[in-house]
């Protein structure tokens, strides 16, 4: 299978996988002020900090209003992790190899791009059409991966779509737990407490996991129980630990795979090495950085091996150690010039 | 027969299907019979269902306009044209004959240039040809062929001959729409096919596969070929990716390639580095090696005319084979036949009247209302005059440029080309045609059964070509027997 193919496949996955976390983030976070009490140190500024997007929007709006976030992140094509943008993204990857997927596939993402395209500005204003949008971006989302998974042979192209899904979902597990252990976990009174429980039920419901937390965990919602739970619990798909899991399988089908199963051992050995039973907010903050970091490096070695095959023995050595943030806007078509050849 | 009631009245040129005495012609005897069996109104209904399975199978092309491209469906007509087979035959062997020829004289034009020398090809049309590669000089390509694909354009005139009206040696294209349209008829009326029993075309692909096979530098049961595209952007894409699909090809871009420190070139795939062995490629050559060629180009792949020339891979068409694909070129061709061949051509040139010749070009500048002005080195039927159309002012303009730059046109006189029965709103109206057949040479020479019919949609006009509103038709090759069928 082409590198390059394989890349845009990768992109693919992580850009529809984002838009939809995006998505749920928002709705979340919306229901989550609803129980607020009106003196509670909370704002829509936590999404940007999640997205790591909090500096671009400081030098493009400065003010932090909610109808001004709302735009950013729904709308807003200059923000490349904005939802209109990871779809845009994801459709242009998606071009250049339709006949590799199944042909509903292209349809359907390509009406997704149209119905993106065509009311995301007008969700912006008022919640209500806001969450009805973004509602109707994950139902249809959801239906582009139960097609693949319904329809598509397990064969490598499918093997990349489910790395980048994977690769994607752990990375904003992380994020989400490290930027709301940051708000929250330094409990120092009572109204505080409460605070604490209303937003580890936000950040639940934002992941779909309330119900399989209340079930598989616990009545009760307390942070280190609910960051145990999204980081290493082995049943939930959305859980750190699942989703390296998946991209192990994944790997296993693909070739010369070890450098790349090497990365994702040493990234569930430090999952195992986790002691949550004194949790504090300076430790796990450097443990949930960590993290990161592996799951930068796997995206690294898997770039490395499979996308770049010229780079691949060494000769040319990767020297940048940016975080995985810094490394999301990935391929576009790359064919975005006109063409010159005569008919 | 109602069907064609109304249709003598619009004649005016050749028909391909009807002769002038309101006869069918014996090719098209069954084909008419039975279109006027079915009735205009299943005709109708036929094409609906072509339209519909023309949508369904996504066939379509691109159209740059100025609001931006857009992905056509292929224009497609259901009444087929039809060639007899002995006809057929002859004007096959004259392709091969040309093919051949045009080969001989690329290979000698980068090499001992004998023709040059002779004084049978002008040096001074050698000199100012844009498409002649100077780093070609010396090459030898496998078995000596440097143009493996050609697509040449025939017409008839009105006296029934078919004329040789240009070769295309770059990157012609068609081919897949020739196959798609055979696919499309016979969904459409199978029972046609049983009693008109047209000659198979699907072997194409198979036959391109070979012949592409054939120029591997490596002896390998299944070497590595790769089909080189500029892109989805790219009018001819769907064409691209439906050849590299139906030979098991990679379809690729620039950036999938890489030429090592070994002057080898290389597939980037996730299993690592892959050697290619043949690249089809369907990139102009100003494209295909930023290190040699325009330096800005993103579409091509860097290093790959040094792997060429050392011989580690293929390229069809060969690098430098434009060359003949000049309508300069072009009016040579029969010359060509007769020094390389020993033969004399079988099928004729339009006659052609070169601009650079003084006399020629004295003749032209008097007789503009009678001629075609083509451009030498355009595609597409573009930057065109058709004189006898033209106002006196587009006139004058085509005046002054012929005398700015004399060797940049040539002449023909406007042929009336053939018409073919062709469904329009709710009857059959004669349209013009034109007939592209591909011929393939590596170490055999392969003909496809007829070719792509292109067809004028407009009224009169004699412009086929797809990206102005061109449609098209099966060609349909069937065999008569010696004897033509006219009915009992």
């Amino acid at each position: 299978m082409l590198s390059r193919i394989a890349e845009h496949l990768y992109w693919m996955a992580r850009y529809l996988e984002r838009s939809e976390d995006m998505a749920r983030l928002i709705n979340a976070t919306t229901l989550l002020l609803l129980d607020l009490p009106p003196k509670a140190e909370f704002g829509w500024d936590i999404l940007l900090r999640i997205a790591g997007i909090a500096e671009l929007y400081e030098t493009r709006y400065g003010n932090l209003d909610e109808q001004r976030i709302m735009g950013f992140l729904i709308a807003d094509e200059r923000n490349p992790s904005a939802i209109v943008s990871c779809i845009h993204q994801a459709r242009e990857n998606s071009r250049t190899f339709r006949e590799i997927l199944p042909s509903e596939f292209w349809e359907r993402l390509n009406s997704l791009f149209l119905f993106v395209r065509d009311y995301a500005s007008a969700s912006i204003g008022n919640r209500h059409d806001r969450y009805a949008f973004l509602s109707e971006v994950i139902a249809r989302r959801h239906a582009l991966v139960g097609l693949l998974v319904g329809t598509m042979s397990q064969d490598a192209a499918y093997q990349f779509v489910k790395l980048g899904r994977n690769m994607e979902r752990a990375d904003m597990t992380t994020r989400i737990v490290d930027v709301t252990t940051a708000v929250i976990l330094p409990q120092r009174d009572k109204l505080q407490a409460t605070l604490s429980e209303s937003l580890w039920i936000g950040v639940l419901r934002a992941m779909s996991a309330f119900e399989m937390y209340r079930r598989h965990v616990s009545v009760e919602v307390r942070g280190n129980e609910v960051v145990e739970f999204l980081i290493r619990d082995r049943k939930f798909p959305r859980t750190v630990y699942h989703c390296l899991g998946e991209m192990e399988v994944a790997l296993a089908t693909l070739p010369a795979n070890s450098a790349a199963q090497g990365a994702l051992r040493r990234g569930r050995k430090r999952l195992d090495q986790l002691d949550l039973a004194d949790l504090n907010s300076a430790v796990l903050h450097e443990y949930l950085d960590h993290l990161q970091q592996d799951l930068g490096s796997i995206h690294r070695v898997i770039h490395r091996q499979y996308f770049d095959p010229l780079h691949r023995d060494g000769s040319t050595e990767d020297a940048v150690a940016r975080g995985l943030a810094d490394e999301s806007p990935g391929p576009l078509a790359t064919t975005q010039f006109q063409q010159h050849a005569a008919f | 027969m109602d069907l064609l009631s109304e249709y003598y009245s619009h004649q005016t040129a050749y028909d391909e299907l009807i002769n002038t005495e309101r006869q069918t012609r014996p090719v098209a005897q069954t084909l008419i019979s039975h279109l006027a069996h079915l009735g205009i109104d299943t005709i109708k209904a036929r094409r609906q269902a072509a339209e519909a399975a023309i949508l369904a199978m996504g066939i379509t092309f691109t159209v740059y306009t100025e609001a931006g491209n857009i992905d056509r469906a292929w224009p497609f007509d259901v009444v087929p044209r039809m060639l007899a087979y002995n006809e057929w035959q002859r004007i096959e062997a004259g392709l091969k004959q040309r093919v051949r020829a045009l080969n001989c004289f690329i290979d000698d034009l980068y090499n001992a240039q004998s023709i040059v020398n002779d004084g049978v090809f002008p040096r001074a049309v050698l000199k100012s040809s844009r498409n002649f590669r100077a780093i070609c000089r010396g090459v030898h390509p496998p078995l000596g062929v440097w143009a493996h694909i050609c697509g040449s354009d025939l017409v008839r005139d009105s006296d029934g001959t078919i004329y040789v009206l240009e070769d295309n040696l770059r990157v012609p294209s068609g081919v897949s729409y020739m196959l798609e349209n055979r696919q499309i008829m016979k969904r459409l009326f199978p029972e046609l096919f049983q009693i008109c029993k047209p000659l198979p075309i699907d072997d194409y692909t198979s036959r391109l596969y070979d012949t592409l096979a054939a120029i591997s530098p490596r002896a390998r049961s299944r070497p590595i070929i790769v089909v080189l595209t500029p892109g989805i952007y790219n009018s001819a894409y769907f064409e691209h990716s439906y050849l590299a699909q139906q030979m098991g090809a990679f379809l690729v871009e620039g950036t999938d390639l890489f030429v090592g420190r070994d002057d080898i070139v290389y597939l980037k795939t996730v299993s690592g580095p892959q050697r290619v062995d043949v690249i089809y490629r369907r990139i102009d050559d100003d494209y295909l090696d930023p290190e040699v060629f325009r330096s800005d180009s993103v579409l091509g792949v860097r290093g790959l005319m040094r792997a060429w020339i050392k011989g580690t891979v293929a390229i069809a068409n060969a690098p430098g084979a434009g060359v003949a694909d000049d309508k300069v070129v072009y009016a040579f061709v029969p010359d060509m036949i007769r020094y390389y061949l020993n033969e004399e051509p079988i099928l004729p040139n339009v006659p052609t009247y070169l601009c650079m010749r003084e006399e020629d070009r004295a003749y032209v500048l008097e007789h503009l209302d009678e001629l075609v002005i083509k451009p030498t080195n355009e595609s597409g039927g573009y930057g065109m005059l058709i004189g006898p159309r033209a106002t006196p002012e587009e006139r004058h303009r085509f005046a002054q440029r012929i005398q700015e730059d004399p060797r940049n046109y040539i002449a023909q006189p406007t042929l009336a080309l053939s018409t073919a029965p062709t469904l329009v709103g709710d009857r059959l109206e004669p349209r013009h045609i034109d007939l592209r057949p591909f011929i393939l040479q590596a170490d055999e020479l392969y003909v496809t059964t007829g070719g792509l019919t292109r067809v004028a949609m407009q009224s009169g006009s004699l412009i086929v070509n797809s990206s102005q509103g061109g449609g098209s038709k099966d060609t349909w090759i069937v065999d008569l027997g010696d004897l033509p069928c006219f009915p009992a």
